[in-house]
């Protein structure tokens, strides 16, 4: 259910930035720590849809996130969140809705509570804020809890508190740092049903995690962070086609590991076998797709039994390194 | 090579800002036009010419319209000001609310005003037994005549066998020659010729023998030129009055239970004001409760909470102070009007209640007041500037702050205290108390010349305007524009820190 964001309170006038410029324009943004860098020279420009920010832990992410909401002042460079320096300026906020890494909450507060009193920062009155507040809790599915203490709250229902203090005054840009960490898998399929549907109501969405997979389920444009410089940025089908070419590793789970990579071997694409360890084959190959639309017949074929198949490299690292290692 | 997106994105490393200067720009453009046209406009206005289009009202309308739309933060957050305001500050009573320290500090305070209002009444149920100052109720001869009657009738008090005739003077009660010649003030500061022997025992008045040996053989002593009287020495301006001299026998033997209250009671209401509420209460409580207000936060990391909201930073610093505000100055008015109330039908009257302190009880709060926001905003400021080292810099200034209110005690004209916040809050209540009490400075001099001292110890708490000594009011109102200096000061520093600093 997509909830009527769109209401606008009587005493509510919004702040008005030029309607088609880019969200967030980061212009060569350098952001040090005394010798640490935590951002190098990025330069990027977002508007419209779910981007998924990826990157190891210390790639950057959260600083990126903190300098476009304005928590942190480049070091060299320039941030614009729609169209102004968020850091000296914060009239943008009242579009933006930032959901931090940060585990704290006031547990004191009620869930209504802790969404009405930031709903009302934006201007509206306290009737006003707390219908928004019901409606955005409702959104993510605390409609049940919004009387209960945020300290009584699970893991997933705090990450989801404070989605929906984000989102009560309906903004043109959400960005979430981390909305998964340590959640069960439950609060996390709700949790990415609610990035989806922010999508689809065409919010610009940033939202960032170190697990690829993750990303993969919410939305397929990227931008990988690493080491504080931006890797890349785009499609992640067109990245991973060309991960796919690149060689490639199947791990398969077999009592007769050898036998079964003997039938491996004759495909084109195959260019060698590995027994790492016990009941296992590790297959290299240079085309993922072709192999692993070969795969089932060639199990078949042979009559040996399979328990188990894993890609070791469809991870954010493998993905690094192979970035890395091309950029080299 | 990574693709680049379909969406207008940038590979890593590409040049954006030409082409998003660009965009802004035409951005910019379509909404000035899309302006005009929800403003009624004509069709085919020149957008970036508006000037252009016909029509003075209507020109005027659009105008009005777009600057509406396009106005800034300002306009914004002053339309919004009471909600912004009480929401931030009502989340800051509320989170007052919840923490145990709150409660300990209040309970504290509660405590301590308890206590000495207990050693107050104590103090007011005591009474001060009659003391004889000028000895005339002895009976030094035992002839059973008083030592002041036999003087006033002739006869020699260290003579037993030289007294009155007993058919027509019969002997006086002793009480009758104790307390008998009270201080004489006419109210009059210009008047330096007051007092006034009521026993005679210097004038010789009524006396049987005006030429008796006993009476002073000097009775002009104070060298007013003016026998039998008391001399007031008051300041430069005549408003204060500094010392009395009196001749021999004048006003020297007053009422001590009468005077020494309401000494007391004076004492009590200076002195609590001064070091109870205005220093302790005014210092401790700013001291752990508003050194946190934004230092807390940042601590916690949850300050993006509030920070992250189109609203200033130094709106979110001065509506938290509000909310501080919101704890203290209703706690600090119930704990001062209820003394007042308590120490209203205590206190030597001759009604039930006494309304004569309410103006001293209120220049008490008044001083509470603003001393409680200064250090509130100060401290809560260090807490900004300094996260780490802001409370115990704060409490650097506690220790600045207790020296300099003890000087502002003993040695008010010192000008070092002048450099604190207790100097100007004590201030306060100094020239509240002359403001409430005209004879206050009377009062004080009495208390000296009689040297009551620790039974009367108003000397040690009153002292006359530093600042503005020829008027109260006028120091009053220079101690009150002191601390809002110190607190608009502070403010615009906190502010500036706040501004500049990174929420990591």
């Amino acid at each position: 259910m997509i909830p009527d964001l769109s209401q606008t309170g009587e005493g509510r006038k919004e702040w008005a930035p030029a309607p088609e410029a880019p969200h967030v324009v980061l212009n060569h943004v350098t952001k040090t720590y005394g010798r640490v860098i935590g951002l190098n020279d990025v330069s990027i420009a977002i508007k419209g849809g779910v981007t998924g920010i990826l990157g190891q832990n210390g790639a950057g992410k959260s600083t990126l996130f903190k300098l476009i909401v304005g928590r942190l002042r480049p070091s060299s460079g320039e941030v614009m969140l729609f169209g102004t320096n968020p850091f000296k300026n914060p009239a943008p906020y009242s579009r933006l809705g930032y959901v931090s890494e940060s585990e704290q909450l006031y547990d004191w507060m009620t869930g209504l509570d802790f969404v009405t009193t930031l709903a009302r920062l934006y201007g509206y009155t306290r009737d006003e804020a707390k219908a928004r507040a019901l409606h955005v809790l409702e959104f993510v599915g605390l409609e049940d809890v919004v009387n209960k203490e945020i300290g009584k709250y699970s893991k997933g229902m705090r990450q989801r508190v404070k989605i929906a203090h984000a989102m009560v005054h309906d903004p043109d840009l959400i960005i979430l740092d981390e909305p998964l960490a340590g959640c069960d898998p439950l609060a996390r399929t709700t949790i990415m049903n609610v990035v989806r549907e922010l999508g689809a109501m065409g919010k610009t969405v940033l939202v960032s995690s170190h697990a690829l997979h993750e990303i993969e389920r919410i939305t397929e444009q990227i931008l990988i962070l690493h080491n504080g410089r931006l890797l890349a940025l785009g499609n992640l089908h067109a990245i991973r086609e060309l991960l796919d070419k690149h060689p490639h590793r199947i791990k398969l789970h077999t009592d007769e590991p050898r036998e079964l990579g003997r039938s491996f071997l004759p495909h084109e694409d195959v260019y060698g076998v590995r027994f790492p360890n016990p009941g296992e084959l590790l297959i290299e190959t240079n085309n993922l797709s072709s192999v692993h639309q070969a795969l089932p017949g060639i199990c078949v074929e042979s009559g040996i039994r399979v328990t188990g198949i894993e890609n070791p490299d469809d991870n954010l690292e493998s993905l690094l390194g192979y970035l890395v290692e091309g950029r080299a | 090579m990574i693709p680049e997106p379909d969406d207008g994105g940038l590979g890593a490393g590409d040049s954006v800002s030409s082409e998003f200067e660009r965009q802004i720009q035409e951005a910019q453009q379509e909404r000035a036009a899309d302006l005009i046209e929800s403003a009624g406009a004509p069709q085919g206005a020149s957008v970036p010419e508006p000037l252009s289009i016909p029509g003075g009202k209507q020109l005027q309308r659009i105008q009005t319209q777009a600057a509406q739309v396009l106005r800034p933060l300002t306009d914004t957050v002053w339309s919004k000001l009471d909600r912004k305001a009480t929401a931030v500050a009502e989340f800051t009573l509320r989170q007052y609310r919840t923490k145990s320290s709150t409660w300990v500090v209040l309970g504290i305070g509660v405590l301590f005003v308890g206590m000495m209002l207990m050693f107050y009444a104590e103090a007011m149920a005591t009474g001060y037994e009659a003391y004889d100052n000028d000895g005339d109720s002895f009976d030094w001869d035992r002839d059973g005549y008083p030592a002041g009657q036999e003087k006033r009738l002739g006869t020699d008090p260290n003579d037993k066998f030289d007294f009155p005739d007993p058919e027509l003077y019969p002997p006086d009660d002793p009480s009758v020659w104790v307390n008998e010649d009270g201080f004489d003030w006419d109210g009059d500061y210009g008047n330096r010729n007051q007092g006034h022997d009521d026993d005679g025992d210097c004038t010789g008045e009524g006396w049987t023998n005006p030429d008796s040996w006993s009476l002073p053989g000097n009775k002009d002593y104070n060298g007013d030129g003016i026998d039998c009287n008391a001399r007031y020495r008051t300041n430069e301006t005549g408003q204060i009055i500094l010392g009395i001299l009196n001749d021999p026998n004048v006003d020297e033997d007053p009422d001590e239970d009468v005077f020494i209250k309401e000494a007391l009671h004076r004492a009590f209401v200076l002195g609590f004001g001064k070091i109870g509420f205005v220093f302790l209460i005014g210092i401790f409580l700013p001291l752990f409760l508003a050194t946190g207000l934004i230092r807390d936060e940042m601590d916690k990391g949850t300050l993006h909470y509030i920070m992250g909201k189109p609203i200033a930073r130094a709106e979110v610093l001065a509506y938290r102070l509000l909310g501080y505000l919101a704890v203290v100055w209703p706690y600090s008015t119930v704990l001062i009007l209820g003394t007042a109330l308590i120490t209203g039908f205590i206190a030597p009257s001759d009604s039930i209640f006494r309304f004569d302190d309410m103006a001293a009880w209120l220049g008490v709060l008044l001083a509470s007041w603003f001393v409680m926001l200064a250090y509130g905003t100060v401290f809560c400021t260090l807490g900004v500037i300094s996260p780490k080292f802001g409370l115990w810099i704060a409490i650097g200034l506690g220790v600045w702050e207790f020296a300099m209110a003890m000087i502002s005690l003993g040695a008010p004209n010192f000008p070092l205290s002048w450099l604190s916040i207790s100097h100007w809050g004590i201030e306060i209540v100094n020239c509240s108390s002359i403001l409430a009490y005209p004879d206050q400075s009377w009062m004080a001099a009495v208390s000296e010349t009689v040297n009551w001292g620790e039974d009367a110890p108003i000397t040690g708490f009153y002292s006359p305007p530093t600042i503005m000594p020829t008027s109260a009011f006028g120091s009053l109102l220079i101690s009150i524009f002191m601390l809002l200096m110190v607190t608009v000061m502070a403010l615009f520093i906190g502010q500036a820190s706040l501004k500049s600093k990174e929420l990591n």
